[in-house]
């Protein structure tokens, strides 16, 4: 079609490029910092160095937290993808308001403020014995987890026709079998992509551990979260850069395994 | 509503797309008042000529006139055109009334002149009283007429319309056909229409224009295309033909003899333009030209024969295994399956350079 | 026997969902209920905490200080919003992919970390205030941080996304068609926007609003971290009263009256805009 003018789309296009350089920029402006040789954090560095990285890798504070951040993500995970997929696959199965009614209280926790469900969950976790532990950190996560698996999994749910089930059943197939052979080759994509949005969100939530933390469970966001408001050390830069790396790395096998999934 | 609208030319219009060559140069010329119809297959540039009208394209090459004035560089706005999409294009957000005085506001038209012109224009394609309705009250035929309405009301110097009727049905397509006769009738604006529907364009238009290929293949009046065709394709394209292919014998005169394939015979026709002897050309012989006589020497057999009230349609398979149409009067019962003699006047026929592309229905055929 | 078929359908699907509802009674409503209840009964009377926060001009402030906060971070991320989504439905191809990824990729980095890179930016010594001033816009240094300017940019920066996707899956769904119309009925490009375009995109405008709004509301890390003390938001006074002061029934107010605010807007705007599509962009 015509030109709309050249100037309004060069306008458009320098809006919108400066608006993606303002959301991506500052994220990539970590990584570099991370390489400062001084005590005090310039980017770009003057002069470059490991130096943080091996201050991070000497430090049990720092490694512990990131090993309690990987097995609370991957304990929330597991819970989060069982739970929800379980969900999903029952939610399918009721209609009208009473799955309105399901899918939104699912959901709450995405809507509810999460200092709101944080300081809920901490003052009952007190009681439970939650606070401070491996499993009230898990139990945390797998609430701001859990729509993610039930949205995922509820999407590749619609991608299933049920004259499947019913020609799978009519052949003679158990339902475990039908299970299975044609529910879960068809929801699998889905259930991935929950789970390693669960993995990301585990491993970046900040808020509910807050909270929920204590001395012998501590993830790394939570290392960071106390780091950060004593003092900006470059050591908060490695700790950002290695989960933004982390982060990366998951979503692009996620995108790799999606693309394989959707031929 | 007295205006007929402007002559529209095309100077050497050409358009590609990257390496496609959409459009050939063309010259047209479209006269106050005509109603001209773009009659052709898609991709035969009918749309993108019509685009290039409108302005929503730019030629390559080439110039377009409204009246005295070079458009050629003028957005669509500054046209002052009236244009009716494929699927109407109306604006859901705003009422049937909104929607029609949308032009009039566009050029400053001041408010109790345009509750006047658009009540009138509602009232001319029969609408009046639906102005405060939403578009999706509105059957697909209303708002066809509310299209119509939004650009005609604008006294447009030349109407367009792209295949305003592709999402009707049959029977409204009728319908919508002759009124949209009537309109121009009533109106007599410049009009270019665009479609793929032979019928339409034989309803509507005073010339319509065969597009193939990017090149207009002829422009003459209904009449004229189905009477004295210029080309196999232009003939394949408007009504039913038979043609029969073969190579140029001789010419004499305004004659051509055709030596047709598989067929010992020759059949003598009026020769269009430019065939010389030895060139491989088609007889077109209209389905109506064609006569049954019990004892003519050409033989043929009834594949197919149809009442269509007050005519039969006959498909007839010739010796060599071509398929001729033929058209009567309801006579007498044909049986299918015997065998008749045909005959025809060499001046219904006419030997026409081939450059259509083969369809099934001209070679032989194997049901039976 | 179509019976028992009947409820053995019904039986297997409450066993499916039983586990996560189990988990959420326990884990969300459970907590809710009890954190309602701290609310209502304080050893001043039923009442009492809700009368002190809304009585109590050091707290409205908060709340005042948080909807200012909240309207200013809508209201300038819709606008770089709206042009960022129209550059995304001209763009095609590998630079369409890249500029989906860099609206999408944010998301997924942790707002702490997005927060502390702008503590990195903005510092007196960082690279923003050494820019400006050796390029000669201010004399010294500008303070960003620990004041609202910090929290706005922090905030916008993190919520921008939530914008951009429904404005951007509205415009998808807009026909061209429509504009080349309004172009052919001589409207000025001004008034093709303003009449044709702007109206039907103005229900992503409403869905990203009323996003970015929501979220803002409740926003923690990044005021936070960034904010001052004199600039506090909710989120920050419930985590000071319940961290700091240990008065579990004024946290537990404040909570409620911040949920009320987005339950009566959410139930205000689900008249007016389209949520549910609006989700469906991602």
């Amino acid at each position: 079609m015509r030109d709309r003018g050249a100037g309004f789309r060069f306008a458009v296009h320098g809006l919108g490029s400066a608006v993606l350089a303002f959301l991506l920029l500052p994220i990539l402006a970590v990584v570099p910092a991370s390489f400062n040789h001084g005590t005090f954090i310039r980017i770009p560095p003057e002069t470059w160095s490991l130096r943080w990285y091996q201050r991070f890798f000497a430090d049990p504070e720092w490694l512990s937290s990131l090993w309690t951040s990987f097995e609370v993500a991957v304990i929330a995970t597991v819970l989060s993808v069982l739970l929800g997929t379980s969900a999903a696959l029952g939610l399918a199965r009721v209609g009208g308001r009473l799955r309105a009614t399901l899918t939104g209280l699912v959901l709450a926790p995405m809507i509810v403020p999460v200092v709101v469900t944080a300081v809920a969950l901490y003052y009952i976790g007190r009681y439970w014995g939650l606070t401070g532990t491996m499993l009230g950190l898990a139990v945390a996560h797998v609430l701001m987890c859990l729509p993610f698996v039930v949205l995922n999994v509820g999407v590749s749910l619609r991608g299933l026709d049920p004259t499947w089930l019913r020609a799978a059943e009519g052949l003679g197939a158990s339902p475990a079998r039908v299970f299975l052979t044609v529910t879960m080759p068809t929801i699998l994509p889905g259930l991935f992509g929950g789970a390693v949005f669960s993995l990301i969100t585990s491993f970046d939530e900040v808020v509910m551990s807050i909270f929920l933390a204590g001395i012998r469970a501590k993830t790394l966001p939570v290392k960071m979260w106390e780091t950060v408001r004593l003092e900006f050390s470059p050591v908060l830069s490695v700790a950002s850069t290695l989960l933004i790396v982390l982060t990366v790395v998951l979503f692009g096998l996620f995108r790799l395994a999606d693309r394989r999934a959707q031929p | 509503m007295s205006n007929r609208g402007l002559a529209i030319s095309f100077r050497g219009v050409a358009r590609n797309f990257g390496s496609v060559r959409a459009l050939l140069p063309i010259e047209l010329e479209i006269g106050a008042g005509e109603f001209l119809t773009l009659l052709g297959p898609s991709g035969s540039g009918k749309t993108t000529l019509l685009n290039i009208a409108a302005g929503y394209i730019g030629p390559s090459t080439g110039r377009v006139l409204i009246g005295d004035r070079d458009v050629t560089d003028l957005p669509p706005r500054r046209r002052n055109i009236g244009m009716v999409f494929q699927n109407y294009a109306l604006f859901p957000h705003l009422a049937v009334f909104e929607n029609v005085a949308y032009g009039l506001h566009a050029r400053g038209v001041p408010a109790a002149d345009i509750a006047r012109r658009v009540e009138s224009a509602l009232e001319m394609v029969r609408l009046s009283g639906y102005g405060g309705r939403t578009i999706r009250q509105l059957s697909g035929g209303q708002q066809q007429r509310v299209a119509l309405a939004r650009a005609l009301v604008i006294e447009p110097d030349v109407l367009l319309m792209d295949e305003p009727l592709g999402a009707l049905d049959r029977q409204l397509r009728q319908h919508v056909q002759l009124e949209i006769r009537r309109l121009h009738r009533q109106h007599g604006r410049t009009t270019i229409y665009v479609t793929h529907d032979q019928e339409e364009a034989l309803v509507m238009s005073d010339r319509i224009a065969i597009m193939r290929d990017g090149r207009v293949e002829q422009i003459d009046s209904a009449e004229t295309l189905y009477r004295r065709p210029r080309s196999a394709f232009v003939a394949g394209f408007l009504g039913e033909s038979n043609l029969l292919r073969g190579t140029i014998a001789g010419i004499d005169g305004v004659d051509a003899r055709l030596r047709v394939d598989g067929f010992d015979d020759v059949i003598v026709g009026h020769a269009a333009d430019g065939l010389k002897a030895g060139a491989r050309a088609a007889a077109l012989i209209r389905p109506e030209a064609v006569k049954l006589a019990p004892d003519a020497r050409i033989k043929a057999r009834v594949i197919e024969a149809i009442y269509l009230g007050e005519l039969l349609a006959l498909r007839l398979s010739l010796a060599n295994g071509q398929v001729i149409l033929c058209r009567r009067f309801a006579c007498d019962g044909v049986p299918e399956g015997d065998k008749i003699g045909i005959v025809w006047q060499p001046a219904d026929v006419r030997i026409l350079p081939d450059d259509a592309p083969a369809r099934p229905q001209d070679h032989n055929v194997e049901e039976n | 026997m179509p019976v028992t078929t009947t409820m053995r359908r019904h039986t297997a699907t409450a066993l499916l969902l039983l586990p996560a509802l189990l988990f959420l009674a326990l884990s969300f409503v459970a907590p809710m209920l009890i954190l309602f209840k701290l609310s209502v009964t304080a050893k001043e009377g039923p009442l009492w905490a809700y009368g002190e926060i809304l009585g109590n001009a050091v707290y409205l402030r908060v709340f005042w200080n948080t909807l200012v906060v909240a309207v200013a971070v809508t209201a300038i991320s819709v606008i770089a919003a709206y042009p960022t989504a129209y550059m995304l439905t001209l763009l095609k191809g590998w630079a369409l992919t890249l500029a989906v990824y860099g609206v999408l990729f944010p998301l997924w980095i942790s707002v702490l970390i997005r927060t502390f890179s702008w503590i990195l930016l903005l510092e007196k010594n960082g690279p923003v205030n050494r820019a400006l001033v050796a390029s000669g816009v201010v004399d010294g240094p500008v303070q960003f941080l620990f004041n609202n300017t910090g929290v706005l940019i922090g905030m916008i920066h993190v919520l921008l996304p939530y914008a951009i996707l429904p404005i951007y899956a509205n415009m998808l769904r807009v026909d061209g068609r429509l504009m080349l119309a309004s172009d052919g009925l001589a409207a000025s490009p001004w008034m093709t926007f303003r009449r044709v375009y702007l109206p039907l995109t103005m229900p992503g405008v409403g869905a990203g609003a009323v996003f970015v709004f929501l979220l803002s509301l409740g926003f923690f890390i990044t005021p936070a971290l960034l904010g001052g003390i004199s600039n506090l938001t909710v989120a920050m006074l419930i985590e000071l009263l319940v961290n700091e002061r240990l008065i579990w029934s004024l946290a537990a107010a404040a909570s409620f009256l911040l949920l009320a605010a987005i339950a009566a807007l959410l139930a205000v705007a689900a008249r007016f805009v389209p949520l549910g599509t609006a989700l469906e962009a991602r």
